[in-house]
């Protein structure tokens, strides 16, 4: 039987809700190289915070590369062979704060790479300093006036940036398996954000109860203005109700498949390293 | 004979086209060709201009007198008459750049089909173009003729594409670029030549996204390169340290341009040594070369993939806007070594790592992994030695020495004629070629040029071999032009003991 484990013992607090995002994406990888999808065909890459230890705990080839550049990284494993299959990892603070201009621009390219932002509100391994997407008056230490912006919402970001797959599912390990299943079966850029708590800096402020599933209630996920009023309903500020599921999916040019010297690549199932000239 | 033909105008009229054309006309009669470009940072309008030297020997730089001066329009005359010679010819009166290519092959007495064919080649204009060209020609009277000089197969091309053709050859994968003036030359030189020889050239958001895609893509075992200007690579710092952390290749091509800031973006400056040889945070091995020439920017761009590849390291080669920009003619052929990929899939990290890749913060494991990281730079050291890591040229037995690097070379190597000199050219910087020391030691007289303000080599030198510069044997520009062959002999001249 496939195991992805690693002798790494995870460093996570107990309890963390990351242990559920490890646990759902190694049960899809492991059940994909079951069925016969070679482990050397995966890439993972992670950024830095508390989620970017994920790479330490998952046995693949990848990078655990620096804070905010796991998208261009990602970008980067896919031109170079588009056919392996690259996940990215980063915290709120890796997509919204240090790496946002990538995250804009990734949604533009809609190269075929899958990404998971494990937000959990807050710079957790730095102690509990507010991000981009923390609420207002959210006070610590260094914000001891209390954070005074209002958070931005990466649902609607990425709506409007054009991005073909987006998605927002809550850090439980059924959740990860189902969005990430469908992320793969998708063909080009799937922007996946997971509502993880950190149970000691931005503790879990009732989400679980405030939560639904989009499919359960009708949503249709090809439809932009519906994807657009439920991002709406979640302003990372006021808990009120809380959509989970796929938001928005689309199909648009890829980017290995807009260049023919990538197209080539895929063709022949290599990457440029077995490029003979 | 040595001939300087000034060609300015508005941006937007044409004095590329025309350089061009002449400079391919010559080359084609066996001349031996040098031009410069100088242009503002706009489109249309403005003063820009170019600089075209010829001569039967071998020419790398330009003149600031000027034999000939073609003028599109009154700014020219006013900004350069001054540098007319007493006897030169002023081209005058029209703004149609191929009235004075006619004129200019008439005062030449070369044959005006030659004309027609370079003008045919432009693929556009050429009825408009060729009329033009007729009245020149009838306007004008030969009065400095010149035969064509036999034997010689001459390339002429500017630094970019020597650049660009030397990373094809060495296997080049993909190139990643943000647009940044002088390294955008390579970038369209390269994006040209894709298709036809399958690779490929991607533009990012900025040039953090930039190398980041080139260390994922290096990753997969592809060979990547990219390129930018000074604040582009500032930019791009913290990940060139990630990348002399992690075991991949990466090649990086560094155009200077005068700093600080934005500076003057479209001109020339030799101050990002020290920028190019120190930044990134921590200690890691990188290499670092530099060009001053067609031949060394093809045999350095190799190299440079060659250490890249072989240690797994970054090389960075530095190269500036004159060098980049300037046609030169170049009759040799260089020295390419191929390379094998080397590089294995495999787990990365920006952290410390243990045998298996995992992060770890063990004190001896830590230590091992830097020792070993700069290990690199022994090995390379000893490597570097098979290749020509400083180059001598002059009257070997002068107490008088020159020291410098990169584009310099052209205008000190014209500037040295028969003086009784000596210079010292150093093509790596990092790894350093300590064995200079014993070359500055037989020397009784040290000048060192560079086209900076703080002589950065010089203090490079210091730093290596513990000797320095006297204060007033430095030749130092920095007014964002390059040296002027006959200007720069004068100041020699003056050290000379």
């Amino acid at each position: 039987m496939t195991n992805l484990n690693t002798k790494k013992i995870p460093s996570w607090c107990p309890g963390c809700y990351n242990f559920q995002i490890l646990a759902g994406v190694k049960k899809v990888i492991e059940a994909k190289i079951k069925a016969g999808q070679k482990k050397e065909d995966f890439m993972v890459v992670s950024g830095i915070g508390c989620h970017g230890k994920i790479l330490d705990y998952i046995n693949l080839n990848g990078i655990h590369t620096l804070h905010g550049r796991v998208l261009p990284t990602c970008l980067g494993m896919k031109v170079g062979n588009p056919n392996l299959t690259v996940l990215g990892f980063s915290g709120d603070g890796d997509a919204y704060a240090e790496g946002m201009e990538h995250l804009i621009h990734a949604a533009r390219y809609n190269s075929d790479f899958k990404y998971f932002v494990h937000n959990n509100q807050v710079f957790a391994l730095t102690v509990g300093q507010p991000t981009p997407t923390t609420e207002i008056g959210f006070k610590d230490k260094t914000t001891p006036l209390g954070v005074k912006f209002p958070p931005i919402n990466p649902i609607k970001l990425m709506l409007a940036s054009g991005a073909t797959f987006v998605a927002r599912v809550f850090a439980d390990v059924g959740q990860i398996e189902f969005v990430l299943k469908e992320a793969l079966k998708h063909k080009g850029f799937a922007f996946i954000e997971v509502l993880q708590p950190c149970i000691i800096f931005h503790k879990d402020e009732g989400y679980q109860d405030k939560v639904y599933s989009l499919d359960k209630v009708g949503h249709d996920k090809s439809n932009f203005e519906a994807a657009w009023k439920k991002a709406q309903e979640f302003d990372y500020n006021a808990v009120e109700k809380i959509p989970l599921g796929i938001f928005y999916q689309t199909q648009k040019p890829v980017l290995e498949e807009q260049f023919e010297q990538l197209v080539e690549l895929k063709k022949k199932g290599i990457g440029w390293k077995n490029v003979k000239r | 004979m040595r001939v300087n033909i000034l060609f300015g105008g508005k941006a937007g009229q044409g004095a590329n086209v025309l350089t061009e054309v002449m400079g391919k006309a010559l080359v084609k009669q066996g001349y031996y060709v040098f031009y410069s470009r100088d242009y503002q940072s706009l489109i249309r309008g403005g003063h820009n201009f170019n600089v075209l030297t010829f001569s039967e020997v071998p020419v790398h730089s330009n003149d600031k007198a000027i034999d000939i001066l073609v003028q599109l329009d009154e700014n020219t005359t006013k900004i350069h008459k001054k540098d007319l010679k007493k006897n030169g010819i002023s081209l005058v009166g029209h703004t149609e750049n191929m009235y004075y290519a006619g004129a200019l092959f008439k005062i030449f007495g070369l044959d005006f089909r030659i004309l027609e064919t370079e003008l045919k080649a432009l693929g556009k204009k050429f009825e408009e173009n060729i009329q033009e060209a007729t009245k020149g020609w009838e306007d004008t009277k030969t009065n400095m003729q010149i035969t064509k000089v036999e034997g010689k197969k001459i390339r002429f091309l500017d630094g970019s594409q020597a650049i660009a053709d030397s990373a094809i050859k060495s296997g080049l994968d993909i190139y990643y670029a943000y647009p940044m003036t002088p390294a955008t030359t390579v970038l369209s030189e390269l994006a040209g030549k894709q298709i036809a020889n399958n690779f490929l050239t991607l533009q990012l958001e900025n040039e953090i996204s930039v190398i980041n895609a080139a260390i994922g893509s290096a990753i997969t075992g592809a060979r990547a390169m990219i390129g930018t200007s000074g604040g582009g690579f500032d930019l791009m710092t913290e990940s060139l340290s990630l990348a002399g952390m992690i075991d991949i290749p990466l090649v990086i091509y560094l155009s200077q341009r005068p700093g600080p800031a934005t500076g003057v973006a479209t001109y020339t400056a030799q101050e990002d040594l020290n920028t190019a040889r120190c930044s990134g945070h921590g200690d890691f091995p990188r290499l670092l070369v530099a060009p001053g020439d067609i031949k060394e920017s093809e045999e350095l761009t190799n190299q440079a993939f060659y250490f890249a590849e072989k240690y797994k390291i970054p090389s960075i080669i530095i190269n500036d806007k004159h060098l980049g920009e300037s046609y030169y003619t170049e009759t040799e052929s260089p020295t390419m070594l191929k390379i094998k990929k080397l590089t294995p899939l495999a787990r990365h990290s920006g952290n410390e790592t243990d045998k298996d890749g995992l992060t770890t913060s063990d004190p001896e494991i830590v230590k091992k992994n830097v020792d070993e990281r700069m290990a690199k730079i022994e090995l390379m050291e000893k490597d570097m030695k098979k290749f020509e890591t400083f180059k001598i040229y002059g009257n070997k037995n002068s107490k008088n020495l020159i020291v410098f690097w990169g584009s310099t070379k052209g205008a000190i190597i014209d500037a040295m004629g028969n003086l009784d000199c000596r210079a010292l050219q150093i093509l790596y910087l990092e790894p350093f070629p300590t064995e200079i020391k014993n070359e500055l030691l037989k020397a009784q007289n040290l000048i060192l040029v560079e086209n900076n303000k703080k002589g950065q080599l010089g203090e490079l030198i210091a730093e290596k071999t513990g000797i320095f510069f006297n204060d007033k044997n430095k030749i130092l520009k920095y007014d964002g032009r390059a040296f002027d062959c006959d200007e720069l002999q004068k100041e020699i001249k003056g050290m000379l003991k």
